[in-house]
């Protein structure tokens, strides 16, 4: 197994090591220039920008984001008891297994099929549906 | 059946040697043998393609049929003059396509390529995919907000909010394999998936995943679908929307550093058709066939090769869907994207789940095939 | 273990010290998240070594593919946030590596143990055996045994949190 995981730490080293390499080889190769301040300009479609980019952004990424993890966790966390499954199945456990697996995944469902019903889903906040936000 | 990775397979063919120097040969014949190639080849293919579909030639100067176009490109994106826009942040600009490319080509460690050309067959397996393939996101992330453009900005934050959220369904699509495999190697999901009805130990082999039983097959698709989300394509390209963010996240990257993040998407398409291929199309295994029950005894580098070319074909067939998809799909909104991943990825992914874990329930863990053949279960 | 893991091993554990000082040092709050995600990394190939592979996988795919991600979404919703240079005062240091000292008592204490040991010639724990063995089925049976109700809480916390969040994000 240790092979295995050592390989597997080359794959990100050697991966790793081709972008500087590629880059490197570009800056050997290519004839040097000087550039001129119009050409690094961020290109907005010819306009001259305004401002900086780095702007506030819409917080429903955020929620996303966070929704994101919630599930994430729990499908890290159940990675491992399902793997499980098929053997207890072989010994005739299936039916106890199957319920402590899906009461996990269905409480949280439960949370998900809130979410949906409140209308917290939608991109665009409470507008498609009748459902008054909170008070 | 024996399995040996790449490395193990290099030592006895060439009869010796430390083992981790053929790790590390083994990882750099998998990335520039096979992740970079792909990447830059398929930027031809996909020109080809498009021109097929739109009745044009494509390209057609470099080489006979224009087969040497991705070796052009390559010289002229490494020679192109390189420059940082005004205001960038250098340090993350430079970064950023190094996550991608790192996160896209890691993931080639543990595609079973072969029984005995697998860059590492480890005990996570498929979750070693998955939390590789995370470096990406950070990775688009931080090039869009580095290069200090609006759209990059716009196109950064989307990619990285769609390839969030589209892992749950990809994960939740996944544990169906999961359930009826019983372990998370790669190596031994594959072997699973193979076909040999007479042999006394049949009840092992379950032939393809994906006719498991009717879920399997459903989620599949959804892993299919996850797997374009993921990749940034065609209906889910709106990190990178030609029509209305110019190029998107990588709208300031010029020359190679676009090239990389270009090689970085082929490469991940590649991961995602092959983790496909690998959970429920059978990977190497040839349908209906057992290269290690056949009456003669074959070689194993000739075993190799034939796997190799089966687990290609499947897998770049997926790929062609995925360019195919990108001219007959238009482009979803972002409420329409995330509505679909939550509202319809996420609900159905679930309801798979639950419904291969009744069948696995009730049928005593067989698959349909060795319903229909009566097989016995375990 | 071989001598090459070793070797990796050491340069992983440089990385992460690395990161995790510029974590704490950098003037610039977005390079201070960035060099978190390469402590998480290096963190995450540590379990690797101490034999929790599964859990090296859930590091990264929960700290870099998720916590990360929120904490440069929030460094971006905060406005100007990421042009603020923090500076504080050396004095405010002193706390903090009080309270990490502390922590690390017991660690300093079982490194002191092992290290007598070795001076003593009794048994060493035997840590190479453990390492990158597979664990996945032991912490799933875990789960699904001894630890049934913990897992199970895990679900309901899981649930405060995703209804909490929503609830707190929702249009006043």
């Amino acid at each position: 197994m240790e092979t295995g995981y050592i390989t597997a730490l080359w794959f990100i080293v050697i991966s790793a090591v081709t972008v500087p390499l590629m880059l490197g080889i570009g800056w050997l190769i290519r004839p040097k220039v000087k550039g001129s301040e119009l050409k690094s300009q961020a290109y907005e479609c010819g306009e001259q920008p305004v401002g900086e980019a780095w702007i506030k952004f819409n917080i429903r990424f955020y929620v996303v984001a966070i929704i994101f993890i919630i599930f994430d966790v729990e499908v890290a966390t159940v990675f491992p008891a399902m793997t499980l499954y098929k053997s207890a199945i072989a010994q005739g456990a299936g039916g106890i297994a199957f319920i402590k697996i899906f009461l996990f995944i269905g409480l949280l469902l439960s949370g998900l099929v809130y979410c949906w019903v409140r209308g917290d889903l939608e991109w665009i906040k409470g507008a498609a549906q009748g459902i008054k936000p909170r008070k | 059946m024996d399995t040996a990775s790449f490395a193990h397979s290099l030592q006895t063919w060439t009869g010796g040697g430390p083992l981790w120097i053929w790790a590390a040969l083994s990882a750099f014949l998998i990335i520039y043998l096979i992740a970079l190639p792909f990447g830059g080849f398929a930027t031809y293919v996909e020109r080809k393609v498009a021109a097929d579909f739109q009745d044009r030639i494509g390209p057609n100067r470099v080489g006979p049929y224009g087969l040497l176009q991705f070796l052009a490109d390559a010289v002229k994106m490494i020679a192109k003059e390189d420059f940082v826009p005004a205001g960038a942040d250098r340090f993350l600009y430079n970064l950023a396509p190094l996550l991608v490319v790192v996160g896209a080509c890691s993931a080639f460690a543990v595609l079973p390529l072969s029984q005995y050309l697998m860059g590492a067959d480890v005990n996570i397996g498929i979750f070693y995919i998955l939390s590789i393939s995370t470096l990406v996101a950070p990775g688009i992330l931080l090039g869009s907000w580095s290069s200090n453009n609006k759209w990059s900005l716009l196109g950064g934050l989307r990619g990285a909010a769609q390839i969030v959220s589209y892992e749950i369904p990809v994960a939740l699509s996944i544990l169906p394999v999961v359930l009826i495999s019983g372990t998370l190697q790669i190596g031994s999901i594959v072997e699973q998936q193979g076909w040999a009805p007479g042999a006394e130990n049949a009840a092992a082999y379950h032939f393809w995943n994906v006719f498991h039983n009717p879920f399997c097959f459903v989620a599949s698709i959804l892993l299919f679908i996850g797997g374009l989300a993921e990749t940034n394509r065609i209906p889910f390209d709106l990190p990178e929307a030609e029509s209305e963010l110019v190029s998107g996240f990588n709208t300031e990257f010029s020359g190679m550093r676009f090239g990389l993040y270009a090689l970085g998407e082929f490469a991940e398409i590649f991961v995602m058709s092959g983790m496909l291929t690998a959970l429920y199309l059978g990977g190497w295994h040839i349908p209906f066939l057992n290269l290690d029950s056949l009456f003669v005894k074959l070689p194993s580098g000739l075993i190799a090769l034939v796997q190799l070319g089966m687990f290609s074909i499947k897998t770049l067939s997926l790929v062609f869907v995925v360019m195919w998809l990108r001219w007959t799909l238009p482009r979803l909104r972002v409420d329409q994207l995330m509505g679909m991943c939550w509202k319809g990825l996420v609900p159905l992914a679930l309801i798979n789940l639950f419904g291969t874990a009744v069948w696995m329930w009730l049928f005593n863990g067989r698959s349909l095939a060795q319903l229909i053949f009566g097989i016995a279960g375990h | 273990m071989s001598e090459t893991a070793k070797i990796i091993l050491v340069l992983f554990q440089l990385l992460t010290i690395a990161s995790a000082l510029l974590v704490t040092f950098s003037p610039n709050i977005l390079y201070a998240s960035i060099s978190l995600l390469f402590a998480f990394l290096g963190v995450a190939i540590m379990f690797l070594y101490a034999g929790a592979d599964f859990l090296a996988g859930v590091q990264v795919i929960v700290y870099i593919g998720g916590v990360t991600i929120l904490v440069l979404f929030a460094i971006m919703l905060t406005s100007w946030m990421y042009q603020v240079k923090l500076r504080d005062s050396r004095a405010k240091l002193i706390v903090p590596l009080l309270l990490a000292l502390f922590g690390l008592l017991p660690f300093l204490y079982q490194g002191a143990q092992h290290l007598a040991s070795r001076v003593l010639r009794t048994v060493p724990p035997d840590f190479e055996a453990f390492a990158f063995s597979p664990k996945t089925n032991a912490v799933g049976e875990a789960l699904l045994g001894n630890y049934l109700l913990p897992f199970e809480g895990i679900t309901v916390l899981l649930l405060g949190a995703l209804v909490g969040a929503v609830w707190l994000a929702r249009p006043k």
